[in-house]
């Protein structure tokens, strides 16, 4: 007997892992011990198990799964709440529409698109805004340079194009971003364009570090190179920045002096009455439900709404084929949508999935466009457009 | 009587690809005709033996001047040297070509040149003698109303009146001035690479739901409202509480 007896029995508890429940051993390699956490099945059931009861019962969608790995929302905080780029090794500047004040969707889609660009090379976005404007932060601004508010009119591209241009010259951004919009943004880039003497890229609709590229030729043909210094962004195209907050530190707008060519403007009140139904912001339609045509027409007029109707009283002649609301007539993107008399037919409410605000007077209760409504009212659509005529009118009088 | 400038392109169909008179640009003419007593300067710049452009001249035009350059030469500054020489009270122009490279810089770098004030997207246009009027069309059925001193230079949305037709015999007998131009080569498209247009899958606004269910669930079903309902009210109950309702989102505003 040369070597000593071997004990398996002690060799093999010696490699048993402490803890759990069962009982495990680690006959492989040794596990690394700050590995991924092992899933344990049994218990995972036991969690889901749902007490009570005779027969045994899981819940595989209940908390209890959820619990046992980690959510989406252990991840954020792990990180820090606002994303802080100091030294920035070079500036996006993205210049924003901000109508009426606050960040358009396009606006969003553009900073989005900066951030892209500024991701890719350890640079930071700065925004231009004229005044104040919210969620600079949310839509992953790290400078914010804000002309005082009252420095730049309400229809002033003058002066917008001069602040630009001394943004510029005051940041020496590697690339300057407009919305492609007709809010603006479009015509402002070309402005800045046709000063400083650069080449735009405008409208473009794929963009990376490398290269961008946007359509040419009636849209037949797409042109794409090294990114420039000045684009434009198309709408729809980028995805807004989501997530982490940027710090939206404010510089100090520089001072800049307009040459103005353009005189008095006024902004003009809207006809309602000829805007198509694509166009329009408050529509009032008309259904089945609805037999006094002459009270439809005189709500429109009081409240100003264009007029649209269903695919019904539009093949009975009621209204004209082009204001017809639906999938085969249009899809409308108005804020407010003032229904009569509509049952709410799956094509019809397939023409109205983009609006916010929906009112609905019906006098059948499990209509589909009461449902689908915000403000529903049961009762006979033609006591009610006299009724809400003589009040509009009264609280215009009054 | 206002002198006014009207630039023409050569437009693309869509859908055939061939040579058409380009549809903003026919608005501007269609703009410029209904001034009252202008005289309307219809200027080309590019290749004169274009069929196309005789559907301008079947507009209502006798004339079209032509600047003749070669197919990839920059036309601005054959186009900035002729309104020079000129000088109109107004230039009128497409608010985006579609042949080309499709930038909608022309009218801004021509304003630029010659020092005019520059005014986008307009629908509707008056002049005086020292003023023009222009009514520019915004999102939304929105319009401005802008009041600027001449000249100006001003590009025509889809919001203006549509171009009248082009009359066969009109476009036979219109007469095409050719003048020779010099266009330095643009070499932008050299350092670009052109190819084909790729539609791209069109972006969806993802609901940001903890699950994929969730995020299903929330593309499928189908919005439903905030559910406020009235069960058989008075009509003037009904109308006060419609009103309330589009008053407190803004919709109309409160007259008292």
């Amino acid at each position: 007997m040369t070597g000593k007896r071997r004990d398996p029995r002690a060799e093999r508890q010696a490699r048993l892992i402490a803890g759990g429940e069962r009982k495990r051993f680690a006959l492989g390699a040794v596990p690394q011990p700050a590995g991924r956490p092992r899933r344990d099945p049994r218990s995972l059931r036991r969690a889901a198990t749902v007490p009570g009861g005779v027969r045994p019962r899981i819940d595989w969608h209940g908390g209890a799964r959820m619990a046992a790995r980690p959510g989406p929302d252990a991840r954020p905080q792990s990180q820090p709440e606002i994303r802080i780029t100091a030294d920035p090794a070079f500036l996006v500047l993205a210049v924003a529409d901000h109508p009426g004040g606050a960040l358009s969707e396009h606006d969003r889609e553009t900073i989005g698109a900066a951030r892209s660009l500024a991701d890719a090379g350890g640079g930071a976005v700065a925004v231009l805004t004229s005044g104040t404007v919210e969620g600079l932060a949310e839509a992953g601004a790290d400078r914010v340079l804000s002309v005082p508010a009252g420095h730049i009119g309400d229809y002033d591209p003058e002066a917008r194009t001069a602040a630009v241009l001394a943004a510029i010259d005051l940041l020496k951004p590697r690339h300057v971003l407009f919305p492609e919009s007709a809010e603006g943004g479009a015509d402002l880039a070309r402005r800045v364009a046709a000063l400083s003497g650069e080449r735009l890229f405008g409208g473009v609709a794929s963009l990376s570090a490398d290269a961008a590229s946007r359509r040419m030729r009636g849209g037949a043909m797409e042109m794409a190179a090294a990114p420039p210094r000045l684009m434009s962004i198309a709408e729809n195209a980028f995805a807004a920045h989501d997530g982490v907050r940027h710090e939206a530190r404010a510089l100090d707008a520089p001072a800049f002096a307009p040459v103005r060519r353009i005189g008095t403007v006024t902004p003009l009140a809207i006809e309602a009455g000829t805007l198509s139904l694509a166009d329009a912001d408050f529509i009032l339609s008309g259904g089945n439900g609805v037999t006094d045509w002459a009270a439809f027409a005189e709500l429109g007029r009081v409240l100003g709404a264009t007029l649209g109707g269903s695919r019904v009283v539009c093949d009975e002649g009621h209204l004209p084929r082009d204001r017809q609301v639906g999938a085969s007539g249009s899809l409308v993107t108005a804020r407010c949508y003032l229904a009569f008399g509509i049952a709410g037919a799956p094509q019809h409410l397939q023409g109205i999935t983009e609006v916010r605000h929906v009112v609905a007077i019906n006098t059948d209760l499990h209509a589909e466009m009461i449902k689908r409504a915000d403000l529903a009212i049961i009762a006979d659509a033609q006591a009610v457009m006299p009724a809400l005529v003589a009040h509009a009118k009264e609280r215009r009088d009054a | 009587m206002p002198s006014v400038a009207v630039l023409l392109s050569v437009g693309r169909h869509p859908a055939s690809g061939r040579a058409r008179r380009a549809p903003l640009d026919a608005r501007a003419l269609e703009m410029a005709f209904s001034l009252p007593n202008a005289a309307v300067h219809a200027i080309h710049a590019g290749n004169p033996d274009e069929p196309a452009l005789r559907d301008y001249l079947g507009m209502g035009m006798e004339r079209l001047t032509v600047l003749s350059i070669p197919r990839d030469g920059d036309p601005v500054p054959a186009l900035t040297a002729h309104l020079e020489q000129l000088s109109p009270d107004m230039v009128l122009c497409g608010s985006r070509a579609e042949g080309g490279e499709d930038s909608g810089m022309v009218p801004y770098l021509i304003a630029h040149a010659l020092g005019y004030a520059m005014v986008a997207d307009i629908a509707a246009v008056s002049a005086s003698a020292a003023t023009a009027t222009l009514t520019q069309a915004l999102p939304r059925g929105r319009r401005r109303l802008i009041e600027t001193g001449l000249p100006v230079v001003a590009t025509v949305n889809t919001a203006a009146p549509a171009p009248r037709q082009s009359s066969f015999g009109r476009a036979r007998r219109g007469v095409i001035d050719i003048l020779a131009a010099d266009a330095p080569p643009d070499t932008l498209a050299d350092q670009c690479e052109i190819r084909p247009w790729r539609p791209r899958p069109k972006r969806m606004r993802l609901a940001a739901a903890a699950s994929a269910a969730d995020r299903l669930k929330a593309m499928t079903e189908t919005r439903s409202g905030e559910g406020a309902v009235m069960i058989q009210p008075s009509p003037e109950e009904a109308a006060r509480a419609i009103y309330a309702y589009l008053v407190e989102k803004r919709i109309i505003g409160d007259g008292s």
